[in-house]
């Protein structure tokens, strides 16, 4: 899991006012290297939620993100390039996300974060929802 | 620089002119280190089985389907069992040789992706075998699927991918430039989940932000098709999930015909998808059964009724050289949600639609506040539409 994708995921449980941004459990860490596209991540920047990125780029080990950024940084080559690291290149293999309100963590296996919710947990399981059908 | 989003992806062979969804070009074997399934016995015990599968999966044993038609329940489930059985666990059994089966890209679909802004993200919900992840190789890419065994495919793959409900997406409201739902919403089975569904796939994309919808159509260009799908009434559907009355109301002796087998390897050859060819004593099977039934809706011609028929089983073949012995198949068999054909040496699977009728999607679509229809189209056998989020 990318830390782009971690700064998108938030947690859907029932009840749960704000489920953004989800804590990171690390168990493993790996980089993969990605190719260099400017126009995302200047696309991406006007999305990021900055304080989050940082402080997941922290706890997989990296530490080299401004603790603020402003869009005028995006000129800087150097600035670009750790944005990128941070954004893209950094993976969570092992380890799992936690909700901030919950605690109830989602474990990530292999890279791949399992969001599914258990029945309790799923604003889709209500009978309003599923009798108001008008097929 | 071309943007990949991991060099470690390997790049899928555009075809083009797909098919979609039931001729398949170039059926590709891919070696896999399943066993045959020789001992595979299916008595119809009621087992309770948990496929292989890394995700926490809470299967529910269920003697009867319901689709969720207005009935009021007091066990209440996140999802419904015709989807947890004809959908996800079909898919989760089936996922290596769907996946080498899907590999064509829909050039509609095609079109779409590379129409979109350099640099776009776009979310692909319910992305199967991530056929159209990186598509566009200067948009990045997030999949997720409810099938882990088909995420496991992408992500070997290297794509950005996770495992989610389509219904419930754990994404932030408004992060996505453009959205996409290729054949996913027929598999729902009530028309609150499929507008569940569209208002999801609206509110991840950011204002301005557009979404391709596709979905199987009632109206399909090959009509011969649609004689071998499986319709679905109440009453078929309670004895389709409860092997040991269906044993007792069907034909002692159902003999399926053996149908020449198209060559599974042939390479290079235009072949007709082998899963999608079903006996036609599937057709009598359920004209049996419909007129075993005292209370079954509408009228029944030849076996099925045509006209307001929006509910399918379809079937799946997956070979036997390609079936886990000890996994989702033998599970899926000891339950009586496949059949052995051994004449086809193929599990026989089926999967649920809910096939559209002209104008359903938009209609689901058109009270939305936040959003309207830019465009809708008709191809290839699927009822298609974009739209684009306002608000």
């Amino acid at each position: 899991m990318r830390l782009l994708t971690h700064n998108m995921l938030s947690s859907n449980i029932k009840g749960v006012t704000n489920g953004f941004p989800l804590r990171i459990e690390v168990e493993k860490v790996v980089e993969k290297p990605v190719d260099f596209n400017a126009d995302f991540l200047k696309n991406m920047f006007a999305k990021i939620e900055w304080k989050a990125l940082v402080d997941a780029s922290r706890i997989l080990g990296y530490a080299e993100l401004p603790d603020e950024a402003e869009p005028s940084m995006l000129d800087s080559d150097d600035f670009l390039k750790k944005f990128h690291h941070a954004l893209l290149e950094l993976h969570l293999e092992e380890g799992a996300l936690v909700c901030p309100e919950t605690d109830r963590r989602f474990p990530v296996t292999k890279g791949i974060p399992n969001m599914l919710l258990h029945e309790d947990e799923d604003i889709n399981n209500s009978a309003a929802f599923l009798n108001a059908d008008t097929v | 620089m071309v943007f990949n989003g991991a060099r470690t992806r390997r790049c899928l062979n555009e075809l083009g002119g797909l098919i979609f969804p039931a001729v398949v070009l170039n059926c590709v074997h891919h070696p896999r280190i399943f066993s045959t399934m020789n001992e595979i016995k299916a008595d119809g015990a009621s087992i309770l089985c948990t496929p292989v599968s890394d995700v926490d999966s809470h299967v529910q044993q269920s003697a009867s389907v319901r689709l969720d038609h207005g009935c009021s329940s007091s066990s209440v489930q996140s999802t419904p069992e015709i989807e947890k059985k004809y959908v996800h666990h079909v898919y989760d059994a089936i996922a290596p040789h769907f996946s080498s089966t899907r590999f064509a890209k829909w050039p509609k679909v095609a079109t779409f992706l590379n129409s979109l802004p350099s640099g776009s993200l776009v979310l692909d919900a319910g992305c199967g075998n991530g056929k159209y992840l990186g598509l566009n190789p200067n948009c990045f890419f997030i999949g997720c699927d409810i099938s882990a065994p088909l995420i496991n495919i992408c992500a070997d793959r290297g794509d950005e991918v996770l495992v989610a409900d389509a219904v419930n997406l754990p994404y932030r409201t408004g992060y996505g430039d453009a959205a996409i739902s290729i054949a996913v919403l027929h598999h729902l089975s009530t028309e609150n989940r499929r507008k569940k569904a569209i208002d999801e796939l609206v509110r991840v994309v950011k204002k301005g932000g557009h979404v391709l919808i596709t979905v199987w159509a009632v109206e399909q260009e090959d009509r011969s098709l649609v004689n071998k799908w499986t319709p679905l009434t109440q009453k078929y559907l309670e004895e389709w999930v409860a092997p040991s009355s269906l044993r007792i109301r069907s034909p002692s002796s159902v003999t399926l015909e053996s149908i020449p087998e198209a060559e599974e390897n042939g390479l290079g050859e235009h072949l007709k998808d082998c899963n999608e060819i079903s006996s036609t004593m599937k057709l009598q099977e359920n004209m049996h059964l419909a007129s075993q039934s005292n209370d079954h809706s509408g009228a029944f011609i030849n076996g099925k009724n045509i006209e307001n028929q929006q509910e399918f089983f379809v079937p799946w073949h997956l070979p036997y050289h390609r079936a886990e012995v000890s996994g989702a198949s033998a599970c899926a068999l000891a339950n009586g949600l496949a059949k052995k054909d051994d004449k086809k040496g193929a599990v026989v699977y089926n999967r649920y639609y809910h096939v559209f009728s002209d104008g359903e999607l938009e209609r689901l679509a058109s009270g939305m506040d936040n959003a309207v229809v830019v465009d809708r189209f008709y191809d290839k056998s699927n009822w298609c539409i974009i739209l684009k989020k306002t608000l």
